[in-house]
């Protein structure tokens, strides 16, 4: 029999699955795999796939638009086949497990529908040459930053030629980690209620506008808009940026010397972690061996030729703490960053509701905060009665 | 007789194709999208029937909707500005000047070049610290705002735009009409003693009415199904400030996957559209002479 497979991925990533494809084909001689390679605008392909009904059997599944599919039928419990598998789901991340499952009306608990491919915990990425040169001691690998000690360090490393800032000590910052690193929250546990307006959250806004505004040690959107902030870390220009774990491969090719840390937190470590699932089309004739291949692509086999391309963090903790992933004598110097990263990062607010509506009002509405025009805390209580009715609208099934 | 049917048959053939596609992607199509209309429709399961829910929610609990309705419109100014500069153009280049058919060519390049790499390419115009456009202005001792991140500015720099990429081909559409003004009526009636601008006012204008009510209406329709250059440059924003309707409808559609309230709103732009359509029709009868 055949099945079909859907992924994207740049060309490392179709040749690594190209491989696993082969290796599983000669597991399984009865099973051939048929491997659709989507490399551009995978989801919006997707949809348009979906909706004619020629689901493949296995597909990638990005956590942000798991809700969507599962709450429109498109996926199957994999619940059944778990309880016979070999995978050792108590030797997962908790978080890349807990963001495929629905219970038919939110993402987050109930039953089973994807295997996560991977998992990609955020860091703080710094330049290391940058930090000798400034004579700043490089931040902890074992404890967060906290914002005041965030905003000392990048105060130092900001060079300012006059009015111009020459050097920025850190890149933008990726706000839903600020928010989490402040105990803030973004929706209520049962995810009718929005909740950014509470203090914890627009103080860590708050914090991350005046890093722009008030304290200039990293570029506003108006600096952002010649080069964006990735490019900025690349060339020297700035000396601290957050990024996932995905940049790694990239950052291997740069010129200077580089290591990463915890995302600056006022207490625990915490943050967002990326991750893709791999599920089975519900309209799948071939479930069982759909799930066979989903079980050796997310089993350790194929989450140890995954690692080695240097993306992501394996989903199983044993073999985080290996070679395999630490890759001794390749940066990251400090790997295990990453591990403890995944074991404290949760989803991203974006994984928390099938529908995507709150979270494009919430990032159209932000611009005049970002701006400096508005204070986080009057934007965002006056914001809260807008998006709790987009979360209604957009939600009907958690209101049942 | 027979030879006759024969080659009935074969013309019938001929249009055959074209009268399929046109079922097939277009008729049925827009068949199933009124009924999908009034469904509640997510593109995965079948359409469940909701009646006028769709346009209820649509013209009265979706402040979003009227504002991109609003933004739509506001967008469709860049129709005069560009009209008249096109005309002003084209009458520029009706003139025998050296290098003429350089500038003919020039003008007309956006026509033909890529709506995506142009847009890229005016997406560092109107930069805010580095852009040509700020450059511009400094250098008149004008601090520009960055244009693109900000609410009151996206909008007239979309116009801007939109204004500098349909200025090629409606310039070629007004040269070609310009060429067909009989040259006889200038003489006479600058033998009448008629001026440069009342040749232009009274002759001139008149005479190419047809191609103004022709490039309006497509200006105007074109205008109001914009979506590329929007979902490169702005993304519909900063808060909404440039999500235009068809921009708004995308969202529905692919994102929200929201079918049938998308398809909702095609139709109330459809029949919009038709109305405007028709009103320029009407008027046009004032304003418009057909030799």
């Amino acid at each position: 029999m055949t099945i079909k497979f859907a992924g994207w991925g740049d060309p490392s990533e179709k040749e690594v699955f190209t491989k696993l494809i082969k290796n599983f084909e000669e597991k399984y001689p009865n099973i051939k795999v048929n491997y659709l390679h989507i490399p551009a605008d995978y989801v919006g392909k997707m949809n348009t796939i979906l909706a004619g009904g020629d689901a493949p059997d296995v597909f990638y599944v990005p956590d942000g638009d798991f809700g969507r599919w599962v709450s429109q039928g498109l996926l199957q419990s994999i619940d059944k086949y778990m309880e016979s598998s070999q995978i050792d789901t108590g030797d997962m991340w908790d978080s890349a497990l807990v963001r495929y499952r629905y219970d038919g009306s939110v993402t987050g608990k109930g039953s089973l529908y994807a295997l996560p491919k991977d998992i990609g915990p955020t860091v703080l990425y710094y330049n290391k040459d940058i930090f000798q040169k400034m004579n700043v001691p490089f931040p902890s690998a074992d404890t967060p930053m906290t914002f005041d000690q965030l905003l000392d360090t990048a105060q130092k490393l900001t060079v300012r030629n006059g009015d111009k800032v020459e050097q920025y000590g850190m890149g933008p910052i990726w706000w839903e980690g600020f928010v989490l690193g402040n105990g803030g929250k973004f929706l209520s546990d049962d995810r009718k209620e929005f909740l950014l307006n509470g203090k914890e959250a627009t103080d860590a806004l708050q914090f991350a506008v005046d890093l722009a505004h008030k304290y200039k040690v990293i570029p506003d959107s108006r600096a952002l808009q010649a080069m964006n902030d990735g490019q900025m870390f690349e060339t020297g220009k700035l000396a601290m940026i957050i990024q996932g774990r995905w940049m790694v491969p990239n950052y291997r090719k740069l010129k200077f010397d580089w290591d990463v840390a915890p995302l600056p937190a006022n207490g625990n470590w915490s943050g967002w972690s990326g991750s893709v699932g791999l599920g089975i089309s519900s309209k799948s004739k071939h479930a069982d061996a759909s799930f066979k291949l989903l079980e050796y692509l997310s089993g350790p086999e194929g989450q140890k030729e995954q690692s080695l391309m240097g993306f992501a963090i394996p989903s199983f903790k044993s073999m985080a703490n290996t070679d395999v992933f630490l890759q001794p004598g390749q940066k990251p110097e400090h790997a295990q960053v990453f591990i403890k990263a995944a074991e404290s990062e949760i989803p991203g607010p974006w994984t928390n509701l099938p529908n995507a509506k709150w979270w494009d009002m919430l990032g159209q509405n932000l611009g005049p905060m970002w701006e400096g025009k508005r204070p986080a805390a009057d934007l965002l209580n006056e914001l809260k009665p807008k998006i709790d009715q987009a979360i209604k609208e957009g939600n009907p099934a958690i209101f049942k | 007789m027979g030879n006759k049917r024969k080659s009935y048959l074969w013309a019938y053939a001929f249009i055959s194709a074209p009268i399929l596609g046109f079922l097939l992607f277009a008729l049925i199509p827009i068949c199933f999208s009124v009924y999908v209309s009034a469904t509640q429709y997510s593109g995965y399961q079948k359409p469940v029937f909701t009646g006028a829910d769709n346009y209820v929610r649509l013209l009265s609990h979706d402040p979003l909707f009227w504002k991109t309705l609003t933004n739509t419109i506001y967008s469709v100014l860049s129709i005069p500005i560009g009209m008249a500069l096109a005309l002003a153009i084209a009458v520029a280049l009706n003139q025998k000047i050296v290098g003429i058919r350089f500038f003919r060519t020039a003008f007309f390049l956006p026509t033909i070049s890529s709506v995506v790499a142009m847009t890229l390419l005016w997406k560092w115009i109107f930069n805010g610290d580095y852009g040509l456009l700020n450059y511009l202005l400094g250098l008149i001792g004008i601090t520009g705002p960055a244009w693109l991140s900000s609410e009151t500015w996206a909008m007239p720099a979309m116009i801007l735009q939109g204004v500098w990429g349909g200025l090629g081909f409606n310039m070629v559409l007004y040269l070609a009409a310009l060429q067909g003004v009989p040259g006889s009526l200038y003489e006479a009636a600058e033998i009448d003693g008629a001026g440069g601008w009342q040749r232009f006012v009274k002759i001139t204008i008149p005479c190419i009415s047809p191609t103004t009510l022709y490039i309006l209406i497509t200006s105007i329709i074109g205008a109001m199904q914009d979506f590329p250059r929007f979902q490169i440059m702005t993304e519909g924003g900063p808060n909404y400030s440039t999500t235009t309707i068809v921009y708004y409808l995308f969202q529905n559609a692919f994102r929200y996957m929201d079918m049938g309230y998308a398809s909702a709103m095609a139709w109330v732009l459809g029949i919009l559209l038709m109305a405007i359509t028709l009103l320029n029709f009407w008027l046009s009868r004032r304003w418009v002479h057909y030799e």
